[in-house]
């Protein structure tokens, strides 16, 4: 499967609702192309998510993770903050399994941040270009298999 | 039923005109608790804006935006909707207005009807459609275009040839070939009109071919081209259904014209040739579009970036105004023009198709009925524009969308609501006069006591 | 991944799943560059859907009947649609399944044109593809939905709008015609904003200053409007039907007694920037003589604190500023517009004295209404240059930046209409003047404006016509000139030839710019365009509000707009305000925490991590005959953030309609490779 070309390296979007997802959307009001190995999931606040989602994502098979959560323009008190603790916290856990940091990134996106938006997916499509699946990279603990 | 629901049932505010503008002023209303009646003269809702393609500047496809607001109308718990219905005359009492409104034979019974198009499947009469400006085909009986509400047929008695086969046809049986029309009474606290506007006919310039050259359509042909629901599925002359390599947008084709009694600006015809341009380049990449224009008038938001978009997208604008079209031999049309860009020189060229950017003109005189007159532009007459934008110069009756002068669909949309603020503020303070007044009489009749 | 988590499910469980999955055409604008017609196949094997179907318009009433039909005759219980955002329709379909008799938020919304068809053009299979991954994984959510109840609370009958502008004076008097309580609050001491500063205006030729007294003596005397002058917003919190507001009022610092007599007193002046700086006025003014409130105010920010003679006394003058809060259930943005102030150098302003603004034209002329000879810095004016789209319709790598690095790349809508009204005014009240008027487009759109732009070329004001990229330039004349400006530019008019006017005075059609309201736009929460004005959700669905529930938008806030433009926006607005409060209740979504006591061992993770106060709380139970601790959600205080959510180490607590065992369902989707069951290629 993987040898085939159309098999392209996934990426997952996590976007709030009041910031990166009304970005993307504005993006599409733009018509501006961006690979389609990128899947957007609407969130409130990214900071629902506990380590172990991300690194289930991985193991699932999504190849990178953008969480496009909104910063300082957040309408969750604590919510940005805690977002960044969680993900901080996801790093050495990724590296415990040997899966590339780089794959997991945070990046503040507003309503109408479309250039930023763009930015953030043309580079982590360069990334995956260039690192591959994240399968391909994985040890995978012992007590998953 | 009808009989029922206007014994039993107060309605404050009657909207005539099933538009845009008339829909968005009667959800204003309603949502606030009001009962609205909306009167619509067509067999359905939705206006000029339900028959275009895409719309400016968001390329929205313009169903996306009417259709859900004719679906909330027709299913709004507070409006009272009467389609292919006609105001025949208004009557002040102390209550308001009693309206006396003319209802069309459907020849159906409209409340059996389930839209199913059986009818429609047998009648033997092609005609040509009148949703897709005569481009395409449909029959006598028919429901008037695939998204319109209420999904109800309508038989034109006019090209009817009374075969029966529809009668045959219908599952519940509701063809009625002797209906007559029938009239009944609203009686409202108000009314909006939201009667909206015409295009400039296709004929109305001799120098533009009067409408007898083969391959010059106007403004909205081309957005039944373009919709996808239109006659065609593509974009074809409809001279000799060939797909055109070289397309040509004549601007203020109706505007701006002392020579058609026009001099004011239409607004919207820039905006709509610059979006039918940009879908035209992304069905057809070849094609050449040329816009021949005075000024470009690319003035709401968002608009001079659409504008600017279009022009790095390869559409050539060519200022000056175009005298004459012609057609050659293969019936291309040939647009005379003198370009100011050019050192005013005149020159020809030959383009396949040419749109005429047609105008906006008044559809509706409210002066025989109604008692409001018209400005010197023939559209409903606004006394204060600056401070009262939607109120006429008669108590109670308030003006909204393209009825008060051309306005693309986002003012009207904004000016709808406006007219349903001053109607529903109207409503208020003419409550509470009645109270203070009641409550006075109330402390008259005390005194007496005493 | 059992549904025995959420109490609610629990009635639900042992019913069937039975989803129903359409896909819409948009109109061509989804099918054109995704396959609707494979996504519906290969949906219509997905376990639990019982229909998968495609329409050109989902939206419309026909294809809202198909869900109701559906919902009716097939047993759906649970419908997703793949269409346009679900900023646009999500409701509208809630309400479709709500009308055949499902609960609401047993819907699911996929955006599959904002985020597939529009930005995947020329990669038909792939965008395929990704609408299968996109759908699937919304099928896989829908299988998880349960039903839920909004959120039912009390709004305030009380709106705040910001600015005391003609659009925010409009809102409050419309607002308050309709029996809702209004507080207006007002920046500097006076009423009226940018309108009070014109003369003339069109289309009726109407005295601004009248038509706007009119309005404020309405406002001012309605029994339901408070009016807050020189008062700003400090903070916000809370949401629709219940915001909180702090607002800081400076004082006005004159009471009635002296208030005719300080006007006379000795002071300190300052440059008037009512009159744009062209005149200089007391650090105690009034804004202009029929102001509104009609007691002088303190320029605090240019008073020095010194005593100042008022009736033989020396007086001084302290500012108390006043704090105090608001409770509001809705609150309308009309903070209005700045016009553009161009660089120093731009067309000569600030460098040359002849070079004026048309705002600060308009002031002038306004100072002496009388006068028959237009003279200006002591010279007689015969030829006045009048320049358009100064500040308006900038390219990006074309025209300089401003100081920020912006360029304002949009028209702003009124300067032409406006300008060619000075125009003819110029010529009425000074028929020996000569104007030339430089423009790219003459932009007379709206009803009555034409009648300018015919009356300016019968009048013989000559327009000379540049091309965008070719501005005028305007130079300070060689000395001994006969005039002091010289304005050039290729004009198409005459064959594109070089020209070159002698100008006593030139104007400059100076565009808008929004107000400056950095800090309320954080403190509100809602977002800028791209030009930097407010955005409206969307600009024909939901045209004067924003993505914030309550938080609506009147005016030139929003976009430039001429006043009876703003007029009618505002009166927009009010309505909205009329709908949201006038029946004192709001509904929110009930997105918001729950715990499942089985799960919850007490722990109180979740309340250390919660920044609401009392959102969550931790109480004593009884389970199997021991007193227990287990956390309880007030859902009115949860803001539904989901802080809490990766806290607990059990996942014993969730956010209703967005839990995490969605997540992990609709992830498993997307990490499905569906390229296999992508044909193959013609």
């Amino acid at each position: 499967m993987a040898e085939n070309k159309k098999h392209k390296p996934k990426i997952l979007i996590l976007a709030t609702i009041s910031g990166g997802y009304a970005g993307a959307d504005s993006v599409g009001q733009l018509h501006t192309d961006y690979p389609t190995n990128t899947y957007i999931l609407p969130v409130l606040c990214p900071c629902i998510f506990p380590e172990e989602f991300y690194l289930r994502c991985f193991e699932q098979g999504i190849d990178a993770i953008l969480v496009m959560y909104s910063g300082t323009d957040s309408p969750y008190k604590g919510g940005p903050e805690r977002t960044a603790v969680m993900i901080n916290q996801t790093y050495p856990l990724m590296k415990e399994r040997g899966i590339d940091t780089r794959r997991l990134r945070l990046a503040a996106i507003c309503t109408v941040c479309t250039k930023p938006f763009l930015k953030e997916v043309t580079q982590m499509d360069t990334l995956l270009k260039g690192i591959g699946f994240v399968r391909d990279e994985m040890t995978i603990p012992e007590a998953v298999q | 039923m009808m009989e029922k629901l206007l014994n039993t049932l107060k309605i404050d505010a009657l909207v005539v005109g099933g538009g845009i503008a008339g829909m968005q002023s009667a959800l204003d209303l309603a949502d606030q608790g009001y009962q609205v009646a909306m009167v619509e003269k067509e067999a359905s809702i939705g206006g000029k804006m339900i028959a275009l393609s895409k719309v400016f500047p968001t390329l929205d496809c313009c169903s996306c935006i009417t259709t859900p607001k004719m679906s909330a109308v027709a299913h709004h718990e507070n409006i009272h909707l009467f389609t292919y219905c006609e105001v025949q005359s208004v009557e002040e009492n102390t209550n308001g207005f009693k309206t006396t409104v003319l209802q069309k034979p459907r020849y159906l019974d409209a409340d059996a009807c389930t839209g199913c198009r059986m009818c429609e499947y047998v009648c033997p009469i092609d005609l040509r459609n009148p949703f897709d400006l005569n481009m395409g085909a449909t029959r006598a009986v028919r429901v008037p275009f695939s998204t319109a509400v209420p999904q109800i047929a309508v038989l034109d008695m006019e090209n009817c040839i009374l075969c029966g086969k529809c009668e045959k046809a219908c599952p519940v049986g509701c063809i009625d070939f002797s209906q007559q029309p029938k009239l009944f009474t609203l009686q409202t606290d108000t009314i909006i009109l939201a009667t909206g506007f015409e295009t400039t006919k296709r004929d109305a310039k001799k120098e533009y071919g009067a409408g007898e050259l083969h391959n010059v359509i106007d403004g909205l042909m081309m957005e039944r081209l373009l919709a996808p629901t239109g006659p065609y599925g593509r974009i074809i002359r409809p001279g000799d259904g060939k797909e055109p390599d070289s397309i040509a947008y004549v601007q203020c084709a109706g505007s701006r014209d002392k020579t058609l009694g026009v001099e004011y600006c239409s607004r919207v015809c820039c905006m709509y040739a610059i979006k039918q341009a940009m879908l035209i380049s992304g069905s057809l990449p070849l094609a050449d579009i040329t816009i021949y224009y005075m000024d470009i008038r690319a003035f709401g938001k968002g608009y001079e970036q659409f504008f600017q978009n279009a022009r790095a997208m390869g559409v050539e604008f060519v200022r000056g105004k175009v005298a004459k079209i012609t057609q050659d031999d293969h019936q291309n049309p040939v647009v005379r023009f003198e370009s100011t860009d050019n050192g005013s020189k005149v020159s020809e060229r030959t383009h396949d198709l040419v749109v005429l950017s047609t105008g906006m003109l008044p559809s509706y005189d409210t002066k025989p009925v109604y008692r409001i007159p018209a400005g010197d532009d023939g559209f409903v007459y606004v006394p204060e524009p600056n401070s009262a934008p939607c109120v006429t110069d008669r108590e109670g009756i308030f003006v909204t969308g393209a009825a008060a002068g051309p306005m693309d669909i986002v003012d009207s949309i904004v000016m709808a609501g406006a007219a349903a603020m001053e109607s529903a503020a109207y409503m208020s303070e003419k409550q509470d006069q009645a109270e203070i007044h009641e409550q006075a009489e109330e402390s008259e009749m005390e005194v007496a006591h005493v | 991944m059992s549904e025995s988590t959420n109490p609610k499910k629990k009635e639900e469980k042992d019913e069937e799943v039975r989803i129903g999955v359409y896909t819409c055409y948009c109109g061509g604008n989804i099918s054109d560059a995704v396959d609707c017609e494979h996504v519906k196949k290969v949906m219509t094997d997905l376990p639990n859907v019982v229909v998968s179907r495609t329409d050109m318009s989902m939206c419309s009433d026909a294809g809202q009947a198909l869900i109701e039909k559906d919902i009716k005759e097939k047993g759906i219980n649970r419908v997703i649609v793949g269409a346009c955002a679900p900023s646009l329709h999500e409701q509208t379909f809630r309400g479709t399944v709500a009308r055949a008799g499902l609960n609401p938020y047993l819907y699911h919304h996929v955006g599959l044109r904002e985020q597939d068809s529009w930005v995947s053009h020329g990669d038909y299979r792939g965008a395929t593809c990704k609408a299968l991954n996109l759908m699937t994984a919304g099928v896989a959510k829908t299988r998880l939905l349960a039903p839920l109840e909004p959120i039912r609370l009390e709004a305030e009958k009380h709106a705040l709008v910001i600015g005391g502008g003609v659009a925010g004076l409009r809102t409050a008097l419309d607002t308050a015609r309709r029996g809702i309580q209004v507080t207006l609050i007002e920046k500097s001491p006076f009423l009226g904003g940018r309108m009070a500063q014109l003369g003339k205006v069109f289309p009726t030729d109407e005295d601004a200053c009248a038509t706007l007294d009119k309005l404020i003596q309405k406002v001012a005397s309605h029994p339901k409007v408070t009016i807050f002058t020189q008062a700003e917003v400090t903070g916000v919190s809370g949401y629709v039907g219940d915001y909180q507001i702090k607002i800081l009022q400076q004082s006005r610092g004159i009471n009635n007694d002296i208030a005719e007599a300080v006007l006379d007193a000795d002071m300190p002046k300052v440059p008037d920037a009512f009159n744009y700086g062209l005149t200089e006025r007391k650090v105690i003014y009034k804004a202009y003589p029929g102001c509104y409130p009609p007691t002088p105010a303190v320029d605090w920010a240019h008073y020095n604190g010194e005593p100042i003679i008022v009736n033989g006394q020396p007086t001084i003058f302290y500012n108390k500023p006043k704090n105090f809060d608001l409770k509001v259930g809705a609150i309308v943005v009309a903070t209005g517009f700045k016009p553009y102030e161009p660089r120093a150098g731009e067309y000569g302003y600030k460098e040359l004295p002849e070079v004026v603004t048309l705002p600060q034209l308009i002031r002038y002329l306004e100072l002496d209404k009388t006068t028959r000879t237009l003279t200006w810095a002591g010279r007689a004016v015969n030829d006045i240059a009048l320049i358009h789209c100064v500040g308006s319709r900038d390219t990006e790598g074309v025209h300089e930046p401003q100081a920020d690095g912006q360029v304002n790349n949009y028209c702003s809508r009124v300067c032409c209409t406006a300008t060619l009204h000075m125009a003819n005014e110029l010529r009425e009240r000074f028929p020996d003047t000569n104007i030339y008027d430089f423009y790219e487009d003459i932009r007379t759109y709206g009803r009555g404006h034409e009648t300018y732009y015919q009356k300016a070329l019968e009048g013989m004001v000559r327009f000379l016509r540049y091309r965008g990229i070719e501005r005028p330039e305007v130079v300070a004349a060689p000395e001994g000139d006969t005039h002091p400006v010289l304005v050039r530019a290729k004009d198409s008019l005459s064959q594109g030839e070089e020209m070159e006017v002698a100008a006593d005075l030139v104007v400059l059609a100076v565009g808008m710019m929004p107000t400056q309201v950095d800090e309320l736009v954080q403190m509100l929460k809602i977002s800028r365009g791209v030009d930097r004005f407010l955005a409206e959700v969307h600009p024909k669905l939901r045209p004067v509000e924003t993505a914030v529930n309550g938080v609506i938008l009147a005016g030139t806030a929003q976009g430039p707009m001429t006043i009876q433009e703003s007029v009618a926006a505002a009166s927009a607005a009010a309505v909205k305000v009329a709908v949201l409060l006038g029946q004192g209740e709001v509904q929110l979504d009930p997105f918001v925490a729950y715990v499942d006591p089985e799960k919850c061992d007490g722990n109180g993770a979740c309340i250390e991590v919660c920044k609401y106060e009392d959102a969550i709380k931790m109480e004593t139970v009884t389970i199997n005959g021991k007193d227990v601790k287990r956390a309880v959600v007030t859902p009115a205080n949860c803001a539904g953030c989901g802080g809490c959510v990766s806290a607990c180490p059990n996942r014993a607590i969730d956010i209703q309609g967005w839990t995490l065992d969605q997540y992990d369902a609709m992830v498993d989707a997307i990490a499905l490779d569906l390229w296999d069951l992508m044909e193959v290629p013609a």
